[in-house]
């Protein structure tokens, strides 16, 4: 029983990380129909700019994460506005499918180039401190994270609900040409967009730096099971994709308990192609 | 006239490519860089078939060729079969495995497909990982045998396997122009640029699509049959992600609406990446996959269709 709770308390935990990239994953999808591949690398790219600002200027990863998502929302604007959006206009998928497989591909070897593949890690004072209720114990830094998840997605729901900007980006993802000829620029909210999502792996990536192992690969785990997130919880849906992510994170612990660690992958991504084909037959038997 | 010149360029090529092994024989490394070009040309051609030509992008075709890899070294080392019996029994499999996983996916479209493609190739890499009589994670070796043997399909002189490998190329290039201008290849046409279209007009986009898919991934398994008895050992990892991404940008950078765009990509970036990772290796890691990801993001956002794009003016975007 009390591996149990412990396998549903670490569940959570990493599930609220890939509800995170979910949701930027999600907002991406939802409103230029593209997969990001590079989601998980832009979470490294986080990773790395926390490590950076924790070892060369000092910042404490928790408060450096308003400069992560500042830096990342740059970028990813700036990478949206030059590259993503004239290849918009060209309608092919398949170009700007590997348009963002080309990014990951720089993200990663740049990294390894200015910081080789060395396994980094990030020690703060309070990073050992273990809190234990009853049985089950938890790293502080990893509430702490989680609390800071949950806040994070709350106030991104609430952005996308009621700020201006946000319902913007809802009526585009609904609808562009309707929302062109209402006179939202859309291109403006294209790059918005883009740079929340990076923003919102950026800041995933810096809540992860305290206990997990920094490299150039560190992403890749995280990239794909955002895509599963936002598949499983529904396009366009923040508490899909809340739930989405617990539920897959909760999955993996729980497999590893009972079936194996080493089967957990298999499970899960065998599961996420039943999902999506039985409800892909869904869907065609109702039309 | 301008025809005329281009035939006697590619027919020069082609002869310097058939006596270019007399002259760089002492460099095997250089012989290597070729091998794995054609290699990852064959590959790309196969990929292109499927996603240039029926526009069904796969991420999931070094596992294709991982399924025929195995099959083919789990026939030679664990059955004792003669690796020219192994050959057709890796094509069957991988053939039967891909009909059997694809023809309920195909349902799936855009992205979603591309998805069950990544979640297809890691849920394998994963049943390899965890299955003890496919060696695990330590991989399996195929035997080596002494001098060159064309019954075990093992070559001590390496310019054997170029010319394997180069004839593997060239054919698999006459197959894909040969569909390309046959019904089979005006069908995938027609589903790549409106799949609704060409089921009214009689086109049954899921009967052409199983049938691309199953020539592709037999043309893997022969890809992945040659890895295994040139490298003579594999393990899980060559159906890593990244390995699929690999396969698919030469025919991107080249241009994937053209049968030729994974020919020319393939040659030139697999050449050019295979130099500077040896010539920076050392010093820079991952410098060949930075030039690599700059090309491609270079020609998609300059020219969409393709290096071959600037050639053709009906290039297709």
């Amino acid at each position: 029983m009390d591996t149990f709770l412990q396998a549903c308390i670490n569940g959570l935990m990493i599930g609220g990380f890939y509800s995170l990239m979910g949701m930027g994953q999600n907002v991406i999808f939802g409103v230029m129909k593209i997969i990001n591949f590079c989601h998980g690398e832009m979470l490294m790219v986080g990773m790395y700019l926390a490590y950076v600002f924790y070892t060369y200027l000092g910042i404490d990863p928790y408060v450096a994460l308003p400069l992560v998502a500042l830096v990342m929302f740059i970028a990813g604007a700036i990478f949206q506005h030059t590259l993503i959006t004239p290849s918009l206009g060209t309608k092919s998928f398949t170009n700007l499918l590997f348009l963002t497989v080309g990014m990951g591909i720089l993200l990663t070897n740049g990294a390894q180039v200015l910081f080789s593949s060395d396994y980094r890690t990030i020690t703060t004072s309070y990073s050992s401190i273990i809190l234990s209720l009853g049985p089950i114990t938890v790293a502080l830094p990893r509430v702490v994270s989680f609390c800071v998840l949950i806040a994070v997605s709350i106030a991104l729901a609430f952005f996308l609900k009621y700020t201006r900007t946000g319902k913007k980006i809802r009526a585009v993802s609904q609808n562009p040409i309707g929302a062109q000829v209402v006179g939202i620029d859309t291109k403006k909210i294209y790059m918005i967009t883009y740079g929340l999502g990076a923003a919102l792996a950026g800041v995933s990536g810096a809540l992860l730096t305290l206990f997990y192992v920094i490299n150039p690969t560190a992403g890749s785990n995280f990239g794909f099971r955002a895509l599963i997130v936002v598949v499983v919880g529904g396009l366009g849906s923040i508490s899909g994709a809340f739930f989405a992510g617990i539920f897959l994170g909760l999955l993996e612990t729980l497999v590893s308990l009972f079936i194996g660690p080493s089967l957990r992958t298999l499970v899960v991504f065998a599961t996420f192609i039943v999902i999506l084909v039985i409800r892909q037959n869904i869907i065609l038997r109702r039309a | 006239m301008k025809k005329k010149i281009l035939y006697i360029l590619i027919i020069a090529l082609a002869v310097f490519m058939l006596i270019l092994p007399e002259y760089i024989a002492s460099m095997p490394y250089i012989l290597n860089v070729f091998i794995l070009a054609f290699y990852m040309t064959t590959m790309s051609m196969a990929w292109n078939l499927l996603g240039g030509m029926t526009g069904q992008n796969s991420i999931g075709h070094a596992c294709f060729m991982g399924i025929g890899a195995y099959t083919a070294t789990l026939c030679i080392v664990k059955f004792g079969l003669n690796p020219w019996v192994s050959l057709p029994i890796a094509i069957f499999v991988t053939a039967f495995i891909t009909a059997v996983v694809f023809s309920q996916c195909f349902i799936l479209r855009g992205p979603y497909f591309t998805l069950v493609t990544i979640a297809f190739a890691e849920a394998v890499r994963q049943i390899i990982l965890n299955w003890d009589f496919a060696g695990k994670a330590i991989g399996l070796g195929l035997p080596y045998v002494r001098g060159n043997n064309w019954l075990l399909f093992s070559f001590k002189d390496r310019a054997i396997y170029y010319y394997i490998a180069f004839a593997m190329m060239i054919a698999v290039y006459a197959v894909m122009k040969y569909i390309d201008n046959s019904k089979l290849g005006f069908a995938l046409k027609t589903i790549r640029e409106d799949e609704d279209v060409a089921a009214a007009i009689g086109i049954k986009p899921l009967k052409y699509k199983v049938i691309a898919v199953v020539i592709s991934a037999s043309v893997s398994a022969v890809a992945g049959f040659f890895y295994a008895c040139y490298y003579r050992y594999i393990d899980p990892n060559i159906m890593l992600q990244s390995s699929s991404v690999e396969i698919v940008l030469p025919a991107i950078i080249g241009g994937s609406a053209f049968v030729e765009g994974p020919l020319v990509g393939g040659i030139l970036m697999v050449s050019l990446s295979e130099y500077l990772r040896n010539t920076f290796g050392g010093i820079l890691p991952g410098i060949n996959l930075i030039l690599y990801a700059i090309v491609l993001i270079v020609v998609i956002r300059f020219r969409p269709t393709g290096i071959l794009g600037f050639f053709d003016r009906r290039g297709r975007a």
